[in-house]
């Protein structure tokens, strides 16, 4: 069966300006216990790559940088 | 050694699941053994991963001196549990709940305390006073962590363990997984394994549609019940589902622990107390359920007549602790717990002792039907053991691995099984289309919605079954397109094989037990001539998914005359369903 | 520069002289995977980091380690100029709980003026236990600053010392900030009735509700029989919170006198105070109350009906 690409909007936002991830921080990354958060190949800053969010915060609480702003998903906004 | 040009880690004990049982039974063998390898193989990373990521409201169950005692406590969940229990395995956790206490104070863990120092127990209802706060229980993980960095206990993260190995002559022998990241297979021959994988809580669908907006951490999605059933291990009282009161559409306990001591409480729509159980169990949920479903529903958080510093500090708490996304739940629907009640909803059902009694058989030391496989937490059938009893059968599992290490010889590796779960795990990402795993994991959790959630009824299990059975053929479809779609390919087959489950095991049980729980609407009546027996469910020597009958071990604390104000509590409710 | 032999702690020593400041902040962050013992040598050498946001850092970490092994740079730490640092090694510190940590803190309590610090130190010394904390802590209960006179009367609270009771009565009837005077009346708890009785009895009259509440708290662990009077006055307390409070405490005294009281409660309108009024009816078992536990038997709230059903079966078994 072919496959077809959706979009969705993903809760979890980067401020790519805070974000430090180029100075070798992965921490938000590290924590997730979903592993939904990747470094983005183009700008070299985390972001979320999967809608599997659990809202639980560790990313946010631990990003040194204030830099993650967790919401809570649009399905059950 | 090599399999498959992949090398075969060696260890003495290996620990599946880092959350809250795993680290400290990996702590208690390095303990009792300094001398021993231990590891810890984690899913997501050890320092946030798991029920308590950002820490915890309180203690649920905590048998204090002075406050309850461990033959009160054991009476108190036996009739919980409408007396299916396993009492010899409840009465450890309850004589080694208090140590326990001490030593995660001792390890830097917040507990309250008054102005002197003592622990401030709160009674939540007048049966026995078992909840102990921890309004600064954000740290627990960071000190586990601390605890195993000391230790010295190897830890692997980002590893998804999907299935145990066995010897020729059926101890365990290891494990094998993935990792989740880069695809890459591990393989693991271990003397003796402890699984703590939690509870399968991507079993239901949640309200909201949202495959992740589950009750449990998503994480914990039921593969630990779907490793043991493929090792040949019995599991335990699986029809006697987990569901548990949250707000609507968000996963945030309903909080009765938290709020009842401060004087809130679960309300209808006139802002009316109306539960008349007094024990956390699926008689209080049944009728939680009833309220939601009738005229003066739906069902509410009351916090509106409270004073002002006393929401203050229910808000610091919610809000900052456990789930503390809630805060920003409620900015965006405009809720203020001043000025009006919270709607408040069941969640999806899974399996979970944790707050219900279902999961892989394990006795007062852990142990498993499969020799050298132990088990704690979430996932092992000891009822009611909330984050204590995690705790403390993490310690006990920690105990009985290190010492059936002590007598075993080197395990042996069965080769071509291993081979055969390689295959199994690399096929999705061989396929290039197929089926994604999250619409086959979104069709059989809607199944399991649609025709097992309780009221039960039998016709509409069996077609539930059936329709469950027919997602397992689509399995050789899955495809994979990234090593972490490949880890939700791995999940899915196991939650296939939790619904499964989920319906046979409900199928078999002919008689309604543990209020909501397992409401068989065809058949309203306990029986207790029939079925005073634990379920079993396990894999018979076809290979078929087969159940059978458990006895009821002699009682260490009998029922007396509380059991029947209890019955007679029933019969009232009853009258006016 | 020192050497590791650990190769990945050597990594990190190695980022921590970088000249960029971000670089040694993550290189900080990864300190808290090194199962080494050694790593606390560079958490240390980071807590004196000259750019703020490693030192923050490194404070963030400080509680991953055993901090008995770095009390030292902790107190130091404490005297930071920046906030957060100063508030993470306060916490360290207060999870010491480390008996040898109690003299260098008593030596930094000694030379602190800062209120900040100083409740710091007082939080990290309350644990311990130390006899050596009395007298600092009981100065401190006269500090201008509300959260330091908070964290002396912990610490004094957990000491349990008959001498100190005159000051804790002092600062619970006449501090000036309601939750130290909370503090201090919910620590007189460790007194006989005898020394504390009238001071507590005095304070259900506080102009604050959650002191009136402590009151009548204190009152009913220590057993005060002469409070009963002035228990059943406070049943009338205008916040049903605080009457709640006084309605389980006359329970917890077995007053008999207070049943007509604790009738009238059994009416009242709010559902809580109801069901506080027949759990005390029930605990005191007296035959007098048996009516009221009867009505409540027909209560529309299924908490209170809870609780007469459990009252009735302890008159029963007292009859
Ligand atoms: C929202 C919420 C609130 C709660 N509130 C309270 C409370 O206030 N008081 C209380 O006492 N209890 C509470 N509980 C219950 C308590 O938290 C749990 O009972 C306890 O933490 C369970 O511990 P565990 O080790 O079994 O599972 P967890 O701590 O969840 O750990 C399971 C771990 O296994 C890992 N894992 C899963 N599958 C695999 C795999 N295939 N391979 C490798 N690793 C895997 C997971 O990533 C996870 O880290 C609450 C639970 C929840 C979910
Ligand atoms: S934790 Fe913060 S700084 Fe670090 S990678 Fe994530 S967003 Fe960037
Ligand atoms: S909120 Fe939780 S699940 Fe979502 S990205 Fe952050 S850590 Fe991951």
């Amino acid at each position: 069966m072919p496959i077809a690409n959706h979009h969705s909007s993903v809760p979890v936002i980067v401020d790519e300006d805070k974000c430090i991830a180029d100075k070798g921080c992965t921490v938000c990354i590290d924590v997730c216990p979903l592993d939904v958060l990747w470094i983005n190949e183009e700008t070299g800053k985390a972001h979320m790559k999967y809608d599997e969010c659990w809202y639980c915060m560790p990313c946010e609480a631990d990003c040194p940088t204030d830099a993650v702003t967790v919401n809570i998903p649009y399905l059950l906004r | 050694m090599k399999i498959n040009d992949i090398p075969v880690i060696e260890t003495d004990v290996l620990v599946i699941g880092g959350g809250t049982a795993g680290p400290m039974a990996a702590v208690t063998a390095k303990e009792q053994d300094p001398g021993l390898n231990v590891m810890l193989l984690e899913k997501a990373n050890v320092k946030r991963s798991g029920a308590i990521s950002m820490g915890m409201d309180g203690l649920n169950n905590a048998v204090v001196p002075g406050h309850a005692t461990p033959e009160q406590y054991v009476k108190e969940i036996t009739i919980a549990n409408d007396g299916i229990v396993h009492q010899p395995a409840l009465m450890a956790y309850a004589t080694r709940s208090f140590p326990m206490i001490e030593k995660l104070d001792s390890w830097g863990v917040h507990f309250q305390k008054d102005e002197t120092g003592d622990y401030d127990m709160k009674k939540v209802h007048h049966l026995g006073t078992y909840v102990l706060p921890m309004p600064e229980g954000h740290n627990v993980k960071k000190i586990l962590y601390r605890r195993l960095r000391r230790n010295r206990v190897q830890i692997e993260n980002r590893y998804t363990a999907t299935r145990l190995l066995k010897d020729p002559d059926g101890k365990i022998a290891g494990m094998i997984g993935v990792n989740t990241r880069t695809a890459e297979p591990i393989i693991i021959r271990a003397k003796a394994v402890i699984m703590a994988t939690g509870a399968a809580g991507r079993l239901g669908l949640p309200t909201s549609g949202y495959l992740f907006g589950t009750y449990e951490n998503p994480a914990n999605n039921g593969d630990g019940h779907a490793m043991a059933y493929h090792a040949g291990a019995d599991l335990a009282n699986l029809e006697c589902f987990q569901v548990n009161p949250l707000l609507k559409d968000y996963n945030g306990p309903a909080c009765a622990y938290v709020t009842g001591p401060l004087g809130g409480f679960t309300a209808n729509a006139f802002g009316e107390r109306f539960i008349e159980c007094d024990y956390w169990s699926g008689q209080m949920m049944l009728e939680f359920f009833k309220e939601l479903e009738s005229g003066t529903g739906p069902v509410f958080l009351k916090l509106d007549h409270l004073a002002e510093e006393t929401i203050q500090e229910i808000e610091t708490v919610l809000h900052t602790n456990e789930r503390p996304t809630r805060g920003r739940f409620h900015e965006g629907r405009d809720v203020n717990y001043r000025q009006r009640m919270v709607e408040m909803h069941i969640s999806e059902v899974g399996f979970c002792s944790g707050h219900s009694a279902s999961g892989v058989w394990t006795d007062e030391t852990g142990a498993t039907t499969v020799p050298g496989l132990y088990c704690a937490g979430d996932m092992a059938s000891v009822a009611h053991n909330y984050m204590l009893g995690a705790f403390v059968y993490g310690q006990i599992c920690g105990e009985s691995a290190v010492e059936f290490v002590k007598s075993r010889s080197e395990p042996e590796l069965d080769e071509d099984f291993i081979i055969r779960e390689l295959e199994r795990i690399q096929a999705p990402m061989k396929r290039a289309d197929g089926i994604p795993p999250e619409q086959m994991e979104y069709k059989v959790r809607r199944l399991v919605n649609d025709y097992l959630q309780p009221p039960k009824v039998t016709k509409k299990m069996e077609i539930g079954l059936e329709r469950i059975l027919a997602v397992r053929e689509d399995v050789p479809q899955l495809c994979a397109r990234d090593p972490h779609e490949l880890l939700r390919a791995m999940e899915v087959q196991s939650i296939i094989d939790c619904a499964e489950m989920a319906a046979r095991a409900s199928l078999y049980r002919t008689e309604s037990r543990w209020g909501l729980y397992h409401y068989r609407v065809d058949f309203p009546d306990q029986d207790d001539g029939e079925w005073f027996y634990h379920s079993r469910l396990f894999k018979d020597e076809d290979g078929q998914m087969a159940s059978g009958k458990r006895p009821i071990a002699d009682y260490l604390v009998s029922l007396g005359e509380e059991k029947d104000a209890y019955r007679k509590m029933r019969v009232q409710k009853a009258a006016n369903e | 520069m020192k050497t590791y032999d650990d190769p990945e702690l050597q990594a990190i020593a190695v980022k921590l002289t970088s000249e960029d400041p971000g670089i040694r902040r993550v290189a900080v962050m990864d300190l808290v995977d090194s199962g080494e013992p050694e790593a606390v040598e560079l958490v240390i050498q980071a807590l004196n980091d000259p750019d703020t946001n490693v030192r923050q850092e490194a404070a963030k970490v400080v509680d991953e380690f055993e901090a008995a092994d770095m009390a030292d740079a902790l107190i130091a730490a404490l005297s930071d100029n920046d906030e957060v640092v100063r508030n993470s090694a306060a916490h360290a510190l207060a999870d010491l709980k480390d008996p040898a940590a109690a003299a260098p803190l008593l030596e930094a309590l000694e030379s602190s003026t800062d209120g900040f610090v100083v409740s710091g130190i007082l939080r990290a010394l309350k644990p311990l236990r130390n006899p050596g904390s009395q007298r600092p802590a009981l100065k401190r209960l006269g500090d201008e600053d509300p959260r330091v006179r908070r964290e002396a009367v912990a610490v004094i609270g957990w000491l349990k010392q008959p001498e100190n009771l005159p000051a804790l009565v002092e600062t619970a009837q006449h501090d000036k900030d309601p939750e130290v005077r909370r503090a201090a009346t919910g620590a007189l708890v460790y007194a006989s009735p005898q020394q504390v009785g009238q001071a507590l009895i005095a304070l259900l009259k506080d102009e604050h509700w959650q002191v009136r509440c402590e009151a009548a708290n204190s009152i009913g662990k220590l057993d005060h029989q002469e409070a009963v009077q002035a228990l059943m006055e406070s049943t009338r307390d205008e916040l049903w919170q605080v009457r709640e409070k006084a309605v389980d405490a006359l329970g917890k005294l077995g007053s008999t006198d207070a049943i007509p009281v604790l009738g009238e409660c059994s009416k009242d309108a709010m559902s809580n105070l109801r069901k506080a009024a027949i759990g005390a009816l029930g605990t005191i078992a007296h035959s007098d109350g048996r009516p009221f536990v009867v009505t409540a038997l027909d209560d529309p709230d299924p908490d209170v009906r809870k609780l007469a059903r459990w009252a009735i079966s302890k008159l029963d078994a007292a009859a």
